[in-house]
């Protein structure tokens, strides 16, 4: 099995490469993704001869071509499915494949660290509240900055908001501290609203902040709390 | 034996928090009509009760309790919250309760020490 589908692929690989050429693109992002790293392996394989790839390429061919060759659009289907798997895991890792084709994961090992016995954060490494002040309020300021609420779209604005101030408080994060970002967002009615937040933390290593804006339509305030993980 | 309870305790368990969240609203606004006087007091009250119920509880977390206290007046309200965390072991839980005149909104954010 191993030896006889070297003949075969110089014919799997010139039915493929007309079936990419012919087929427009239906999904498009996966297919062209894909689409470039096969053609980077037929390239490979007609320019160098290197073994260690073609048996890779070729199980993931063999299973659907054992039919005909008027599959060629459902080769090309599942070669994208079975394909991005290999694309990511089998290249990198040596790339294991069982005999029947699937693909064989490596076992999971656990990854363990030293005991550091740090109890608190390192100096410089603190939550700084001021710094995570001035974030929240730029990032509220400039996305909110001339936006109406309507009740539609606020509710995905509001987790998106919230995403975001994550996604800028990680980069300025020091390490071991864990983040919680709460965002509320509200009509700008003639109603009273009050929010407010009490934790339990350690003061001397864990700090919060928070920030708020608005304008004709609407408020939004944002909670940062910032927490050392012991 | 010895360690099923300590796995037990260490993770975020929604269900009774979530119960006494509610004693600690029902106590405090239980029958109120919106008033802007009384505001503070009742967050505070309402804040304060719910983190000493969850301190009792006994477990190794680190609290955040939020609480939104809105008039009812036909205005709209989102909030939503994005979490840096550990996954297996810490958790969030929202609680909801309205009466005729109020929307009262409490957020507990539970982090595994």
């Amino acid at each position: 099995m191993a030896n006889q589908p070297l003949p075969l692929s110089q014919e799997t690989l010139a039915q493929f490469n007309r079936s990419m050429s012919t087929e427009p693109g239906t999904s498009g992002p996966p297919r062209r993704r894909l689409g470039s790293i096969s053609t980077r392996r037929s390239s490979k394989d007609q320019s160098k001869d290197q073994p260690h790839h073609r048996p890779l390429f070729l199980r993931s061919m063999t299973i659907p071509s054992s039919e005909s060759s008027f599959l060629s659009p459902t080769v090309s289907n599942s070669h994208i499915s079975m394909g991005k798997r290999f694309s990511f895991a089998g290249w990198h890792q040596g790339g294991r494949v069982s005999f029947s084709g699937l693909y064989l994961q490596q076992p999971i090992q656990e990854v363990y660290v030293e005991n550091t016995y740090r109890t608190g954060p390192e100096p410089g490494c603190h939550f700084s509240a001021s710094r995570t002040q001035q974030i929240l309020q730029a990032t509220l300021d400039s996305y909110l900055k001339g936006v109406c609420y309507s009740p539609d779209s606020c509710s995905q604005l509001c987790q998106m908001l919230a995403d975001l101030v994550l996604s800028k408080l990680k980069d300025v994060n020091p390490p071991r501290y864990k983040v919680v970002c709460q965002v509320v967002v509200g009509q700008s009615g003639k109603q009273g609203i009050r929010v407010a937040s009490r934790s339990l933390m350690n003061p001397n290593t864990d700090n919060y902040t928070s920030a708020v804006f608005q304008n004709h339509s609407l408020f939004a305030v944002a909670l940062v709390h910032g927490l050392y993980f012991e | 034996m010895d360690e099923d309870p300590s796995a037990e305790e260490t993770t975020f368990v929604v269900d009774e928090i979530t119960t006494v969240i509610k004693e600690a609203v029902e106590s405090t606004i239980g029958n109120s009509s919106y008033q802007h006087s009384q505001i503070n007091q009742w967050m505070s009250s309402i804040v304060e009760s719910s983190l000493s119920q969850l301190t009792k509880l006994g477990k190794p977390f680190k609290y955040i309790v939020t609480c939104i206290i809105l008039q009812k007046n036909g205005a709209g309200l989102h909030t939503a919250s994005s979490c840096f965390w550990d996954n297996s072991t810490d958790g969030s839980c929202t609680i909801r309760w309205e009466n005729k005149t109020i929307y009262c909104i409490v957020s507990v954010f539970g982090l595994a020490i």
